[in-house]
Parts: C-alpha cells; structure tokens; sequence
C-alpha cells in the first residue's frame, strides 16, 4: 500500500493488520515511492514478548524512521502537541511523565492544545526550516494525527519536587537525544547522516529540560519558556 | 595501539562527539565527547600509533613542551582504554 507520511510516499507492505493502523495515511494515486518498506526484512525474533501485530508494527517504524535520515529527518521518542500553529515536544525516558505534561496542556490550555503523535513524531528539516509531523507510528495507545506542523521547540522532562525550566547547551542536548531516537546503525552511513541531521537540529531549535511536578503551573511554564525562546530564534 | 573499528569521529554543533556503529555500538551504548585535542589525539590513533606518536601531534599542533605532551597522551590512551575503544 502506498502512504504519504512526513511528506514522504512510502510504500509499505500490508502485514499483521498494518493497514487499519495507517489507513489516516493512504494515498489514492499512484506515484514512486521515496521509501519502500518490505516485511522479509523485519526483525521479528527480537520482540518475543510482542504479538505478530505489534512487531510488524515496530518494525515497519524502524525501518520507516531509518530511512527518514536520508530525507534531512529524525524521530524523537516524545509526545508532541500542537498549539497555537506550532509544535512542541516533549521527551524524556519511559516513566518521565510526557504523555502526562502534554496531558496537562490540554487541561491547561483547552481544546486548542492537539496531541498529534503520542510516542514518535517524525522531524524534517525542509528547505524553510524544522518541521514535525503525525506519523501511524505513536506508541501502544495509537494517538496520531495526520499532520505537519512547524517546529517550534523541545524539552526533556525529569520529576522534582519543584518547577523548574532550563535552556541545554548543545552537548548536553545531544546527549539527551541520542537515546530517545534511532542511533545504533550497522552502517557506518547511517551513523554520519544522523548526526549530520541532529547538528542542523540543535543549532536551530531551542532544547530544554523541565523539572516538573505534574500540576498546571508546569504547563505554564514550559510553554512560556518554550514560545519566548522559538519567537527569540524567528521560528 | 588503534582505535577499534565501528567509531564515527563527527563535529556537531562546534564540539566534537565520537559514536560507535555496527558491533561497537552493541558493546559501548553512548557517545564520547572530545575537545579539540582531543579530536586530533583521536585521529592520531585511527591509524594506529603510541604515546610517542601522539606526543608528535601534540607538540606539531600546540605551544607545548615534551614532558606536558607524553602526560597528556597517556592520559588520553589511559580514557580510551577504560572505555575499552583501543585495541
């Protein structure tokens, strides 16, 4: 089947089901695809605790998202929302409460808040600036919508007894990001072209860690922090 | 000694970052940050070398004297070691 994802046809092979899960992504035309997407090549023996659905599913992304570094692209393991025209991101390992904070901007800020891709929104770096995107591959809950939003900022996330947002210089920002994206490759090539796409990543886009409690004087201050800094930075 | 295959020596928003790939990255998950000599110690070694070796780049890069330079060198060759990346 053919998808358009990231503003990229994909073509991917219909397998366990894969098809309901990306239906938001169809494509009715019929076009050469940027990247395709063949089930032989799946890993299926490294998730043994995972049924036949969910591997096809995670390794479709794998492969989708492996390709995207060749496309000026990255995903980041975060929850992302939309507000106001712009995206915001938040990341963090398992546990750190991301789905939690954009949970409280959507209490916090009302309908207008959209989570669009609940686990791993895809980044590209297109010819005016960053964008993120909705992708079919958003974690166990499914939480995605088709959509493509300017990138305005990202922060990782850390539980404190207290509220308190700083700017990461570049390398602790690397360093936070690595493990929340695909960066093991056999390929040397792989390698090289993430850190091309995350050196054009850090430069442009303002990174953050929050300490927070979970209570809507967190969202307040991610949110004002993360606007200030992307209207400082002209995106 | 040399630096073991499967490293990737990159500069990433002005600093210098070191990530392994294929079989290394299976073993050594993370990245080594270098500063700019470190960067030169690390390329030094890429094509294999001793504290000698790199106490010549050393002093052919920077105002330094001997004795500071084989110093340095063994304390890189001493991080590089434990973080097993030499061979």
């Amino acid at each position: 089947m053919l998808l358009s994802i990231a503003d990229l046809v994909v073509e991917l092979e219909d397998s366990a089901n894969l098809s309901s899960l990306t239906s938001e992504y169809a494509l009715d035309i019929k076009i050469k695809p940027h990247i395709e997407i063949h089930s032989k090549d799946y890993r299926l023996d490294s998730y043994p605790a995972l049924s036949e659905c969910d591997a096809h599913y995670m390794e479709s992304g794998w492969f989708f998202y492996r390709e995207l570094l060749k496309f000026n692209g990255v995903y980041l393991h975060s929850s992302a929302v939309e507000y106001k025209g712009k995206a915001y991101l938040f990341s963090g390992p398992c546990g750190m409460g991301k789905s939690t904070h954009t949970g409280l901007w959507m209490d916090t800020f009302g309908d207008e808040v959209k989570l669009f891709n609940d686990d791993k929104p895809a980044l590209r770096r297109l010819e005016d600036r960053w964008y993120a995107y909705g992708t079919p591959w958003s974690g166990k809950n499914h939480i995605n919508i088709n959509m493509k939003v300017p990138l305005a900022g990202m922060c990782f996330l850390k539980q404190a007894p207290e509220n308190k947002i700083r700017r990461l210089d570049a390398m602790e920002a690397l360093q936070k990001i690595l493990p929340q994206t695909l960066h093991r490759f056999r390929l040397e090539a792989n390698t090289n072209l993430l850190l091309s796409n995350l050196d054009k990543l850090i430069r442009e886009i303002p990174i953050f860690e929050l300490e927070n409690r979970p209570e809507p004087a967190a969202a307040q201050l991610s949110y004002e922090t993360m606007r200030k800094a992307a209207e400082e930075a002209g995106l | 000694m040399k630096i073991k295959e499967g490293y990737v020596l990159r500069e990433v928003a002005d600093q210098y970052v070191v990530i392994p790939f294929g079989s290394e990255s299976v073993s050594f998950n993370g990245m080594i940050t270098l500063n700019e000599s470190g960067a030169l110690l690390w390329r030094a070694l890429e094509n294999g070398g001793d504290r000698e070796t790199l106490a010549d780049a050393l002093v052919g890069e920077y105002d330094i004297d001997r004795e500071s330079a084989l110093a340095d060198a063994d304390e890189f060759i001493a991080s590089l070691t434990k973080i097993g990346c030499i061979e």
